[in-house]
């Protein structure tokens, strides 16, 4: 019954017995050496031969690999993709991309220390190793030191371990066999497993289904739109009594007409401020065709329609100034000169969609 | 070359060596009184090396009452007459010079004191074997460790910040006093490997170096990371009488030197000092240290320099001062090492220390 | 030999076996709690749930029924999360740093303090949730490929929190599990009970303490304890940056980065200590979680109290050394005006009282103990309400000030965020081992 014997396993009672028996017993070669202590001793793995840990390599490497993703990351979402200017600051700027670098670097690097130590390096989960069925295993994990010689290509000279044990003077010696094999899993039992598993699911589906159906929008879904504090909030710098006009501004409503010159520099920057802000949902050419999907079902305004062509340059402007329908204010993110740039540049667009011979040269 | 730029490159210089010279020695003089305050043991057969080492202060202190000669050369302050920004005017209640004398002169007889004591202390120690020496010791290190972080405050604030009076940085005394303790951790290590080198410390172990080795990677990080939280703050909030500061220290030709700091000062010897092993291998230790002394004192010429033009001055005037004072140091730190033991042997510790294993 | 003064007190007080050890420490989670635990977590658990009713009244009415208002946009939700992340800070310190400084005293704390870690680190986390007014959408702060084509700012000082608060939680929840391992394979061994024998063996993964396992483990202990370190700086200094990045008067400070560290290991401290010194005594683990372990503990509050004074004083002169009007006027509100009881508060409990800790009678007597723990943890959620309140409640311009009155529900919600601190903490006490026998047995050794 050899092939059946895991290894034979000797007690001592402290770090020292067990350091002081380990060459006696490595000089008669009987099996593989294994120690199993309370906590770490000092000095057992050099006694033992074990080499030196890997991990920190292992660590060094996926801490390198978090770095360069999380940067890799965040300069080609905010550099790249959607490129975002923040603070005045560069788009392809790297320093504030630093604090998430680190943390995604300790990130990798902590996961590999600890799942690289119990997954990879020692095996673990192992919940039916021989050594956890033996007496011994409570006797360690309290306050006992194991030494046991375990069976190599499936044979042990039993007897032989167990006379080196006690001369190395062992408290006691015990022979761990290899636990009984699992009885076979019986396809009935594995039947009536699915049939749970399938029918947890199918109960879980129609559970969701049916609380979406009945509950499409709950209170907190309100998006705070109404709460108590809501008219409150609007304190703080408070906006001009309506109908305010500034000193020495003119209403720009009604005949006024747009006071910069249609120079090419105007033009370009007109055509600037169109791309950044109008063109993601007038589209280019200032058509109604949006470069976003209509996801919010708003349908921006074709500018090219009848309606917009006899727009004077003064409602354009206001347009933008106080937005129109479903088209937010915009107008106070930029100078005035921008904002007269785009209704000019809006122009342009018009007058090249509805070109008339004399516009050819 | 204009002679007036003359005098003040030559009070840069002297400015920069000045604060070379305390940072080894102040920066020596903290790893002693660590070693007082956290009841350690594994620095005891070291000690005696970091008191010697500790010794810079008092050339260190000269400099720095030579160096008040610089005030109305280097410190726009100190011109009164000169100043044209309100802002600088309103802070002549601290900027002004018998202030400024005194401040320095508190600071010079507290590192002295200091010195007198920690040193002084462990070497009669040596001859009367008393006890109470120790205790008196630990009593005072406590002592230390807030002057320590006063002083070094105020010559941050001082002999570095005031170079240009309307910047201003809360964190630079922190800044410069993570550059100064690894400067002196750097210059013990130099002189502990010089003694085992001529066998004089023979039980000193890779475990002793260890400790070291790894107080050196700590405040390596520590520094780089004060020093890139300081860069960070201002380079994101961008306010003018911040940025500015930046802006001429990392343009231009001023740029390359920000690269090599970078390197010199944190990639390098992050790397070099990873591994376990490397924390406790004496030669790698010696590189890393003579590393980070450079390091430092590009450190300070980067915060010096700028004030003096925009490009960077670096030819046999900066030579010829860092033959001199680092000559100087060296003979200083050799001539005490001619004196008395080299392991404090009167300290109760010393063979607790000599056992130590990590 | 060495005279009475110079000797090291043990850490253990008399002599100790390991086999008495397990009885003592790992026989709790299977022992019915004495009555003070129930009254303890009835307490807990009332004001838990009062929170949480809060927090529940919070989200379906919307944030207004806080006190929060332009300009105080910021109060009690961010204060709270600034106090409980700091209180996490010790466990860690503890935990990592203490360990690499190869402070033995460490190991009889290790498990409780890195206990109070994860739950302070969970309290503090519920605060930016319920701060977004409209938690269901938290998950768009993380960054997935979603129809309107949108990134977060990965440039936003609150996107680094993100990352440095669920960093620091999974961190340190890795950490306390790989500390537990050996002790939960001491818990499956010696239960008697199938049930729980079954439940330790899934949880202890079958450790078995092969010397080739604990090779390994060792490693990863002081890898984690290395990375831990750093991770700890990096936490509250993110923390710090969602201030210090603004041109905001009193909170663009260089300092705040490092400040906010030493601020949030004091706070920590007192609380480790204030909890461990009640714990100890409950517990009856007297001569396991010695005076000495709380005299050092109060030693490195006594130090993380001259840091911040040295903090303190940095600020106020930097302030006034900047000649900036704006800075000198919040400055003056900070110990003058509305608020300025708040500012001297802080500033008297964290620099003033814990300096008694100077007198080594002090630093071991549990009365004062009680008292410097208490001023310490108020001081320092009556610090984060200096920097966040005052600062913003005079704005730059004289139109834009306002008073900030907290409401019930903030009071509420702040008892409720302590009571769910204790019911964890309780809990914890409850099930797992609160000292972290396997290594106490190390150091029992030698």
């Amino acid at each position: 019954m050899t092939e059946n014997i895991f290894g034979v396993v000797g007690l001592f009672e402290d770090p020292a017995a067990l350091l002081k028996a380990v060459p006696l017993v490595q000089s008669k070669r009987l099996g593989k050496l294994e120690a199993y202590t309370p906590y770490p001793v000092h000095g057992l793995p050099g006694v033992l031969g074990l080499s030196r840990s890997p991990l920190g390599g292992m660590v060094l490497v996926m801490g390198a690999l978090g770095t360069l993703t999380a940067f890799l990351f965040q300069w080609w979402m905010n550099s790249v993709d959607y490129p975002l200017v923040v603070g005045g600051k560069d788009p392809s700027s790297w320093q504030a991309f630093v604090p998430i670098m680190f943390e995604v670097t300790v990130l990798f690097a902590a996961f590999t220390a600890g799942l690289g130590m119990l997954l990879l390096l020692n095996r673990l989960p192992d919940l039916w190793h021989p050594f956890l069925l033996s007496k011994s295993c409570a006797e360690v994990t309290r306050d006992k030191f194991a030494l046991s010689i375990e069976a190599e290509s499936g044979s042990l000279d039993v007897a032989a371990a167990q006379a080196i044990l006690r001369q190395a003077g062992a408290l006691s010696v015990e022979v761990v066999a290899f636990p009984a094999p699992a009885s076979k899993v019986s396809l009935n039992a594995l039947l009536a497993l699915s049939a749970a598993g399938a029918l947890t699911c199918a109960l879980a589906g129609a559970g969701m289904y049916g609380a979406v159906k009945l509950f499409p929008v709950l209170p907190p879904m309100s998006h705070m739109l109404v709460q108590p504090r809501l008219d409150a909030q609007q304190r703080g710098m408070r906006p001009p009594v309506a109908g305010t006009v500034a000193r020495g501004r003119m209403p720009y409503l009604g005949a006024l007409g747009n006071p910069l010159p249609r120079t090419k520099a105007v033009l370009e920057l007109g055509r600037k401020v169109f791309s950044n802000n109008c063109l993601i949902c007038h589209g280019p050419l200032a058509n109604g065709t949006p470069i976003l999907t209509a996801a919010y079902g708003a349908k921006p305004a074709n500018l090219q329609a009848k309606k917009f062509l006899s727009y004077t340059d003064g409602e354009i402007y206001h347009a933008i100034m106080h937005g129109k329908n479903a088209m937010p204010a915009l107008g106070l993110g930029f100078t005035e000169d921008e904002r007269w740039a785009v209704v000019h540049y809006v122009r342009a667009l018009q007058r090249a969609q509805h070109a008339q011979d004399t516009d050819l040269p | 070359m204009m002679p007036a730029l003359t005098i003040q490159r030559f009070w840069a210089n002297w400015l920069v060596w000045m604060l070379m010279l305390l940072s080894a020695g102040l920066g020596a003089l903290f790893v002693v009184a660590l070693e007082h305050l956290t009841d350690a043991r594994w620095s005891v057969p070291l000690r005696r090396t970091a008191e010697r080492v500790s010794g810079l202060v008092v050339p260190g202190s000269v400099a720095a009452l030579v160096a008040l000669f610089s005030l109305k050369v280097l410190y726009p302050w100190a011109r009164p007459e000169a100043v044209t920004m309100p802002l600088v005017m309103a802070k002549a209640g601290w900027l002004n010079i018998p202030f400024f004398i005194a401040r320095t002169l508190v600071c010079v007889a507290l590192w002295l004191l200091s010195w007198k004591v920690l040193a002084g202390g462990s070497l009669k120690q040596d001859e009367s074997r008393a006890l109470v020496w120790t205790l008196r010791l630990r009593r005072f290190s406590p002592f230390f460790l807030v002057v320590m972080g006063l002083t070094t405050l105020v010559v941050a604030f001082d002999w570095i910040s005031s170079l240009e009076p309307e910047w201003y940085s809360d964190v630079i005394g922190v800044y410069l006093f993570s550059g100064m303790f690894l400067a002196g951790l750097s210059a013990v290590v130099l002189a502990v490997s010089h003694l085992i080198e001529k066998g004089r410390l023979p039980q000193v172990r890779f475990d002793h170096l260890y400790n070291l080795g790894a107080w050196m990677f700590a405040f390596t990080v520590f520094w780089s990371y004060i020093a890139f939280a300081q860069y960070l703050l201002m380079w994101y909030a961008d306010l003018p009488e911040e940025v500015y500061w930046y802006q001429q220290r990392s343009h231009g030709p001023w740029r390359g030197l920000c690269l090599v700091l970078a390197l010199a000062h944190f990639v390098i010897p992050f790397f070099a000092l990873v591994p376990q092993d490397a924390k406790g291998d004496l030669k790698r230790l010696k590189r890393v240290a003579v590393l980070v002394l450079a390091a430092h004192f590009l450190d300070l010429y980067w915060l010096v320099f700028p004030v003096l033009g925009d490009r960077p001055l670096f030819s046999w005037p900066e030579l010829s001062f860092a033959c001199f004072f680092v000559g100087l140091a060296v003979l200083w730190v050799r001539r005490s090492m001619s004196q008395g033991a080299d392991m404090p042997v009167g300290d109760p510790f010393l063979e607790e220390g000599l056992a130590f294993k990590l | 030999m060495l005279p009475e003064l110079l000797r090291p007190e043990p850490l253990v007080e008399g002599s100790i076996s390991a086999a008495v050890l397990d009885e003592r420490v790992l026989a709790f989670p299977e022992r019915r709690p004495p009555r003070a635990w129930f009254v303890a977590f009835a307490a807990a658990a009332s004001c838990m749930s009062l929170g949480f009713a809060l927090i529940g009244y919070t989200i379906v009415t919307g944030i207004g029924v806080w006190g929060n208002n332009r300009p105080v946009a910021w109060a009690f939700d961010i204060i709270n999360f600034v106090f409980w992340i700091g209180i996490g800070h010790a466990g860690t310190l503890i935990s990592a740093i203490l360990f690499l400084f190869r402070a033995r005293w460490r190991n009889g704390l290790a498990r409780f303090a890195e206990a109070m870690t994860i739950f302070a680190v969970m309290t503090a986390g519920l605060f930016p949730l319920i701060h977004l007014g409209r938690p269901w959408l938290a998950y768009w702060l993380f960054p997935y490929p979603n129809q309107r084509g949108l990134w977060p700012n990965f440039r936003s000082p609150l996107m680094w929190d993100v990352f440095a608060v669920s960093t620091y939680f999974s961190v340190s929840i890795l950490f306390w599990y790989l500390g537990l391992l050996p002790d939960l394979a001491s818990l499956r061994d010696r239960t008697t009970s199938r049930a729980r024998r079954i439940l330790y063996t899934i949880l202890s993964l079958g450790w078995r303490g092969s010397a080739g396992h604990w090779r390994h483990y060792e490693k990863a202990y002081l890898l984690l304890a290395g990375l831990a370190t750093g991770l700890v700086l990096s936490v509250h200094s993110v923390v710090s940056f969602d201030f210090a990045v603004s041109v905001v008067p009193g909170w663009h400070m260089t300092i705040f980065p490092p400040y906010f560290v030493v601020g949030a290991i004091f706070s920590g401290f007192a609380m480790v200590v204030l909890v461990l010194a009640v714990v100890r005594r409950v517990m009856a683990l007297e001569d396991l979680i010695t005076l000495r372990h709380l005299e050092l503990g109060n030693k490195v509050i006594l130090g993380c109290s001259c840091l911040m004074g040295y903090s303190y004083l940095c600020e106020a002169f930097t302030a006034w050394y900047s000649m900036n009007p704006y800075i000198h006027h919040t400055f003056l509100q900070y110990i003058s005006g509305t608020y300025g009881w708040a500012g001297w508060l802080a500033i008297a409990c964290n620099t003033l009282v814990p300096q008694i800790f100077w007198l080594r009678r002090a630093r071991r007597s549990l009365p004062v103990m009680a008292i410097v723990g208490v001023a310490a943890l108020a001081g320092m959620w009556f610090e984060r309400f200096t920097i966040i309140v005052i600062s913003l409640y005079h704005d730059f311009l004289p139109s834009s000030w306002l008073v900030y009155k907290p409401t019930f529900v903030d009071y509420g919600i702040l008892l409720g965020s302590f009571g769910f601190f204790f019911t964890c903490v309780l809990l914890f006490s409850r099930v797992l081992p609160v000292i972290a026998t396997s290594e106490v047995k190390g150091s029992l050794h030698d």
